[in-house]
């Protein structure tokens, strides 16, 4: 989001509050502080066993990040995650550009797509499972269905807005369209591709939860339904904490590189939201 | 390539790779790889489709299904929408509610649902907060953006003319964001449904959802692929839908389909 974003309404003066935002990284630790003391004061208003409050909660996330288990089941989810995405980003990336330079391409797969895209991915796991087991292999793939189709869709939008010019330019200095495609599609389209790895990175972490919650093996969520099923709250809720932090981060470190790789592209959006 | 022509000629195109998976998916059963138990055939499929899709008990899963979803959806497309005018409006406003999106955005959403049952119950309520939770921020961040690109001449003039601020916002900025948020709003719209039928698969007593899980835990491999079956062509059928009030609502935009 801009800083300079249009006002319809004039104001008279910067209030007090517009100088807070401009120290960088403060308004987002006033928010999670925020968000804590509302927490608090619905737990202690409601008094719910369901509802710890958070200084019940928040105690629990060293202990889990300390025990060697719950290492274990969180890097597996993470590994899948990465795998899930890296098989993903080799084969959405080439048929999306594919699919922006050629018309024929894209009328071939456009339909297909838009029957594939309302279907839950997540909500696959159940059949995947009965063809490749409970193990990484099902989990893995139905992250790789989830982040799939943005990519592909982004990578569609970047490669069918490159410059004309560009290519001819790059046909007359004697490139063949291989090389077109590698050397001037791929780096015009980057910044309209990033931002599909963004929403990719989004919907991994989703599916992946949601994979977990389903095939209750190992992982994040299956850390979180054995703990609900125990009745231990406070580390149902430390795990949550520990997952949308863990969502915010990947985020932020996506936002850092993406900045290094195309900062001499306009950011067209901030901030990126999806689901499964 | 004359333009009727060739549009035919893509349409045609666009169904080689949909017959070529149902024929895939046809010949894999007739070759025997794979037993009925594990892959019933496509024709199998869509026989048990039909003869759920008009039975009264699947349509009442179905129905509680719709309810929680648009529900869910009504109450994200109110709050994304106001929330997103409010903040081009207030900076007050927007200096609040701003940083809480940028934390609360990248959160992966059903990481909460077993918050919401705790708090919520099983019933309606934790299914429906976890719709909210999902649809809004799409809603609310689209409308944002485009409030925050609306021509500032078209509300001057409005308040030049006498509207008060809050009148300008809804009744000049928000019209004129309108192709924006109803982006956001069809987004949200495929979230939705996407997210209803989720929660319905973990703990869960009815809904579509919940059908399919059934038919996991029986091993009733027809019974699985119904309710996605149903779930997807309604998705579909809500795009195809809000794509048409899209264009009734947008017919003044010249450059809007």
């Amino acid at each position: 989001m801009t800083a300079e974003a249009v006002r319809p309404v004039e104001r008279a003066e910067a209030p007090w509050w517009s100088s807070a935002g401009a120290i960088p990284g403060l308004p987002p630790i006033l928010a999670c502080l925020g968000l804590l003391v509302i927490w608090e004061l619905l737990s202690r208003w409601y008094d719910l066993a369901g509802l710890p409050p958070p200084t019940s909660a928040l105690p629990q996330i060293p202990g889990i990040l300390t025990d060697k288990e719950a290492l274990i089941d969180i890097a597996d989810s993470l590994r899948r995650m990465a795998t899930g995405f890296a098989l993903a980003l080799a084969f959405a990336v080439p048929v999306g550009l594919a699919m922006g330079r050629s018309r024929h391409v894209a009328a071939f797969f456009n339909p297909l797509l838009m029957v594939i895209y309302p279907v839950p991915k997540a909500a696959l796991m159940p059949i995947i499972m009965l063809w490749l087991g409970v193990g990484d292999a099902s989990k893995t793939l139905v992250i790789f269905l989830g982040v799939t189709l943005p990519l592909i869709y982004h990578s569609y939008q970047g490669s069918r807005a490159v410059e004309e010019k560009l290519l001819w330019s790059a046909a007359a200095m004697g490139l063949t369209p291989s090389a077109r495609l590698v050397r001037i599609v791929l780096p015009a389209a980057l910044p309209e591709i990033l931002v599909g790895c963004r929403t990719g990175l989004v919907l991994a972490l989703i599916t992946m939860v949601t994979s977990e919650m389903i095939a209750r093996q190992t992982g994040i969520g299956n850390i979180i339904f054995v703990s609900l099923d125990l009745g231990v709250y406070d580390r149902v809720y430390a795990m949550i904490v520990i997952i949308g932090v863990l969502g915010f981060v990947l985020d932020m470190i996506f936002e850092y590189l993406r900045h290094r790789l195309v900062a001499w592209a306009e950011p067209s959006q901030s901030i990126v939201v999806g689901t499964a | 390539m004359t333009g009727r022509g060739s549009a035919i000629l893509d349409a045609m195109i666009g169904f080689i790779p949909i017959i070529a998976t149902i024929a895939l998916w046809q010949a894999v059963v007739m070759a025997g790889v794979a037993p009925p138990a594990l892959l019933p055939a496509p024709g199998t499929v869509f026989a048990r489709f039909l003869q759920q899709i008009v039975s009264p008990a699947y349509l009442e899963h179905a129905y509680i299904t719709l309810y929680r979803l648009f529900f869910g959806f009504a109450i994200a497309v109110a709050a994304g929408i106001a929330f997103g005018i409010l903040m081009t409006g207030s900076q007050a406003v927007a200096a609040i509610v701003r940083p809480l999106v940028r934390v609360l955005a990248p959160v992966p959403k059903i990481a909460l649902y077993p918050a919401f049952t705790l708090t919520l119950g099983y019933d309606d309520a934790s299914k429906i907060a976890l719709v909210i939770a999902d649809a809004l921020f799409p809603i609310l961040l689209s409308t944002y953006q485009g409030a925050s690109a609306v021509e500032p001449k078209l509300a001057w003039s409005a308040r030049a003319m006498g509207l008060s601020p809050l009148k300008t916002l809804f009744r000049v900025v928000l019209p004129a964001a309108m192709p924006s948020v109803l982006t956001g709003c069809r987004i949200g719209l495929i979230i939705s449904c996407i997210v209803v039928f989720l929660a319905e698969m973990i703990p869960s007593t009815d809904g579509l959802g919940h059908l399919l899980m059934r038919a996991a835990r029986n091993f009733q491999t027809v019974d699985m692929f119904v309710p996605l079956i149903t779930i997807s062509i309604l998705g579909l059928l809500l795009n195809a839908g809000f794509n048409a009030l899209r264009r009734h609502l947008l017919r003044g935009f010249a450059e809007e389909k």
